[in-house]
């Protein structure tokens, strides 16, 4: 009995420990980031849903994402100011970034900084799991709520694997998790969470690589995979079409696209250290080879390049410019602070030749001029 | 949390429940000593060999000292020890002075070995004991374990043989006052290296004390050099004495009680007390090894206040081999000269002040001047220290301050709730007894310094003195 009793006592101690935590790891939301102590809090308050697909909640709040009234990531759009969009997925929402520095402020702040005023205003309309054919549905209200004068397309190259994915026993639905919200920022329990980050931050990348092969192999034979050694051709062929389709109807709405090139961790050739994201990448996308990823993005980053000459759109090319490795990259494609950094220098240098002569046109008209002696941002990448 | 931390977790209660059923001290002592050497060989196999190395060399140091106990074969152990702890502590600084060269270079990016400040230490403290012939006889499975004993063997406290080899003797038998008391020190170390790291890191980003000392500091005003230097002083209290609970309290579950390293030591009311409650072990081991023998063969005044500065300057070396470091030895071996001299002044005046404006007169004069002490440990170079400490010497520099609100804010309330709390712990001892707590309030309590130290920061504590 007595025994029993210490027993029911260390049970009590247990239940007593995981709830405390619990609550500690709430009322750091509460604090932290002004959120809910009762009820779901995940990145899903973010959105809404509508015909369409998942849209952005006007001026909602989940831990470091903060959308605006308009329901896009960032501040409020300021009057007077030349509009840029930015187009894509979760790269250019923002996962990893430090709050505000997510590559379309950052980019901002240096258009900025060249002009020597609030000329330009960068207005983030990405989410994370946005794919190109929704991003088409979306052109016409985002032109009407923002009226921007050049779009940035980031596209997001990895949702084409997702469509018509074949098992081995038919052809299953195209969508399934998105990149985005595998790299989930939403948990259940608000102390599950920050028990799998301390894990990751604690476990060795070695043994993280090999749990996750596991659960990579398990995925492939319980919906039956059929493993592809490359993106189809017909997918990337969809791409094509899709990039045309979105220029035209950004051209349509008046607004002039600029297409960028996508850009990855992995250095050319690869490095002994590219090996553990590109496990992480083929376990969200289990049903493609590790080569096919890079193989993918090689071919869809051609089609960008070819698309941009076929439409005389302008290109930037991050894919080639952007330094590779871990410094600018959290994982296989989205960027840390500093890499966002490293793409808005890029963006901006791209940009500029562009912009400088809008800008002139403009400033025969009623618009201000640029500056004659333009203060250039630095860039923040490491000389060549 | 580190790979390492987390190896810690997961095999220190498995070797609990593997020793419990031991009944035989010499297993008790292999299985420790295995444990010990896994644990270390995660910071580095080859470091693993040096201690090992260094354990058996100094084992047979011992055995012939205490076969002959001369002053030359005393020579030839610290010799032998200061050579070892000197290639990998201080050749790389000094290499990296020298004009390149291949030699140089390849010098210049030895790596440290963890801990061998401190193991080389307690080897030290071992042959100096032996050759004042204390009753010392370990085996060598119980100096090999005393030199890498898991608790002790990364960061300290460092301990004496003589206080340990008798607990490696003892049958292990849990004991719930044991645990509990273990328990409580782990998870007061843990919130205590949290507030360490908050400060380290501010309440914004780039606005914590390691932030601005490692960006720019000039420009900077009095109130911003007092901030950064009490903060600083904070952190490392925090960090360090947290580190020194955790350790302590896990060695605690093992049933071993090790040697405190901190006394409550932002009360002290004169640096020479200062010195007895910071990193007590390093202070005594440099008083009972150095100081004293030096000391002792000279009777002039001049003499002891030489002593006193070389012993504070081997202390700031014992840290790295930097310029700042001798500066901070320096620093506080002027320090306590002074203050000797001050109360020789007294004596000799017959000057007697009363307590109630003495006391907290010289507590705030000892406190600021240890914490402007700690610019020179924390400073990145010998001129940012410099124009620091200058700007706390002009008083028109006293009108702003730079840094933001949130740091001064921070600073003030760690500080006065440091002071707070054991001022709350004094009188609760007065009123009540001592604080009793129901064993779920005492798990309530456990999971918010969990919380707190683990993942509410959720980013690795780096223990400051992990790199000496």
């Amino acid at each position: 009995m007595k025994r029993l009793a210490i027993l029911a006592r260390w049970c009590l101690g247990l239940v007593i420990f995981v709830l405390v935590l619990e609550v500690c790891a709430r009322i750091d939301d509460v604090v932290s980031y002004g959120a809910p102590f009762w009820g779901r809090y995940n990145d899903e308050i973010l959105f809404r849903r509508d015909s369409i697909g998942k849209w952005g909640k006007p001026g909602a709040r989940y831990a470091k994402w903060q959308l605006n009234s308009l329901g896009y990531r960032g501040p409020e759009l300021r009057p007077g100011s030349i509009r840029i969009i930015a187009m894509g997925a979760s790269e250019t929402f923002g996962l990893y970034e430090a709050p505000d520095q997510e590559y379309p402020r950052q980019l901002e702040r240096d258009l900025n900084l060249w002009t020597g005023k609030e000329t330009f205003q960068v207005v983030n309309v990405a989410f994370a799991g946005e794919t190109l054919p929704t991003s088409i549905l979306r052109v016409p209200e985002i032109v009407e709520e923002i009226h921007p004068s050049y779009a940035l397309i980031y596209p997001d190259l990895s949702s084409y694997i997702w469509m018509s994915v074949k098992t081995e026993t038919g052809t299953a639905s195209g969508s399934r998790a998105s990149p985005a919200s595998q790299a989930r920022i939403s948990f259940d329990s608000r102390l599950a969470g920050r028990v799998g980050n301390v894990l990751k931050q604690a476990l060795p990348s070695a043994i993280q690589n090999e749990l996750r092969k596991v659960s990579m192999r398990r995925e492939i034979a319980s919906r039956h995979y059929v493993v592809l050694e490359r993106l189809p051709e017909d997918r990337v062929e969809h791409f094509r079409q899709d990039l045309h389709k979105l220029i035209a109807t950004l051209r349509a709405h008046g607004v002039e696209p600029v297409l960028v090139t996508h850009a990855t961790v992995f250095s050319k050739p690869l490095s002994e250290s590219d090996h553990v994201p590109l496990t992480t990448w083929r376990k969200i996308y289990p049903m493609l080879k590790e080569e096919g990823f890079l193989d993918m993005e090689q071919r869809m980053n051609d089609v960008i390049r070819q698309t941009a000459t076929d439409e005389h759109v302008s290109l930037i090319d991050a894919d080639r410019e952007m330094p590779h490795g871990t410094k600018y990259f959290a994982d296989m494609v989205h960027f840390t602070t500093v890499g966002a950094g490293a793409m808005a220098s890029i963006l901006s240098n791209g940009l500029e030749p562009l912009l400088d002569s809008q800008l002139q046109k403009a400033a025969n008209g009623t618009v201000q001029a640029l500056p004659t002696e333009a203060k250039r941002p630095s860039t923040g990448l490491p000389q060549q | 949390m580190s790979s390492q931390a987390l190896l810690y977790v997961i095999v220190l209660p498995v070797a609990w429940l593997l020793l419990w059923p031991l009944k035989s001290t010499r297993s008790r002592q292999a299985l420790l000593l295995f444990i010990s050497y896994a644990l270390y060989a995660s910071w580095g196999l080859k470091f693993l060999g040096l201690l090992i190395c260094s354990s058996v060399l100094n084992y047979g140091l011992g055995i012939s000292l205490r076969r002959k106990q001369s002053v030359a074969r005393l020579w030839l152990c610290i010799v032998l020890n200061v050579a070892l702890l000197g290639t990998f502590k201080y050749l790389p600084a000094i290499a990296g002075l020298l004009p390149h060269s291949s030699l140089s270079s390849s010098f210049a990016n030895v790596a440290l070995p963890a801990g061998i400040s401190f193991w080389t230490f307690q080897a030290l403290s071992y042959l100096f004991d032996v050759y004042r012939e204390e009753e010392l006889d370990p085996s060598l499975l119980e100096f090999l374990l005393y030199m890498a004993f898991w608790p002790t063997v990364l960061s300290g406290p460092i301990c004496r043989l003589s206080s340990l080899l008798p607990q490696f003797r003892e049958i292990f038998k849990p004991a719930a006052e044991n645990i509990r008391h273990g328990f409580d020190r782990i998870f007061t170390g843990l919130f205590m290296t949290a507030l360490g790291q908050l400060l380290a890191g501010g309440l914004h980003a780039g606005q914590g004390i390691d932030g601005i000392f490692d960006s720019s500091t000039k420009g900077l005003t009095g109130p911003d050099v007092w901030c950064l230097a009490i903060g600083y002083g904070f952190e490392l209290f925090f960090n360090f004495a947290g580190y020194t609970h955790i350790v302590i309290g896990a060695a605690h579950l093992f049933g071993f009680r090790l040697d405190e390293n901190f006394d409550r030591p932002y009360l002290s009311t004169t640096p020479s007390e200062f010195w007895t409650r910071w990193h007590m072990s390093l202070s005594f081991w440099i008083r009972d090894y150095l100081f004293l023998p030096l000391v002792m063969m000279r009777r002039e005044a001049w003499w002891r206040s030489f002593v006193l500065v070389v012993s504070m300057v081997v202390f700031g070396l014992w840290h790295k081999g930097a310029l700042l470091f001798i500066l901070w030895g320096l620093y506080q071996g002027i320090l306590l000269v002074l203050h000797r001299q001050w109360q020789q002044v007294q004596r000799r005046y017959e000057w007697q002040w009363p307590q109630t404006i003495m006391g907290p007169l010289s507590w705030i004069v000892t406190f600021c001047a240890v914490c402007l002490g700690w610019v020179f440990f924390r400073a990145d170079s010998v001129t940012q220290a410099f124009t620091m400490l200058r700007a706390t010497a002009y008083p028109n520099k006293y009108a702003s301050h730079t840094l933001p609100a949130s740091l001064f804010l921070l600073v003030a309330a760690l500080a006065l709730g440091y002071f707070g709390t054991i001022g709350g712990q004094r009188l609760l001892r007065k009123y009540s007894g001592g604080l009793t707590m129901a064993m779920e309030v005492r798990v309530a309590l456990y999971s918010v310094a969990v919380y707190v130290g683990v993942f509410h920061l959720a980013q690795t504590q780096a223990f400051i003195y992990f790199q000496f």
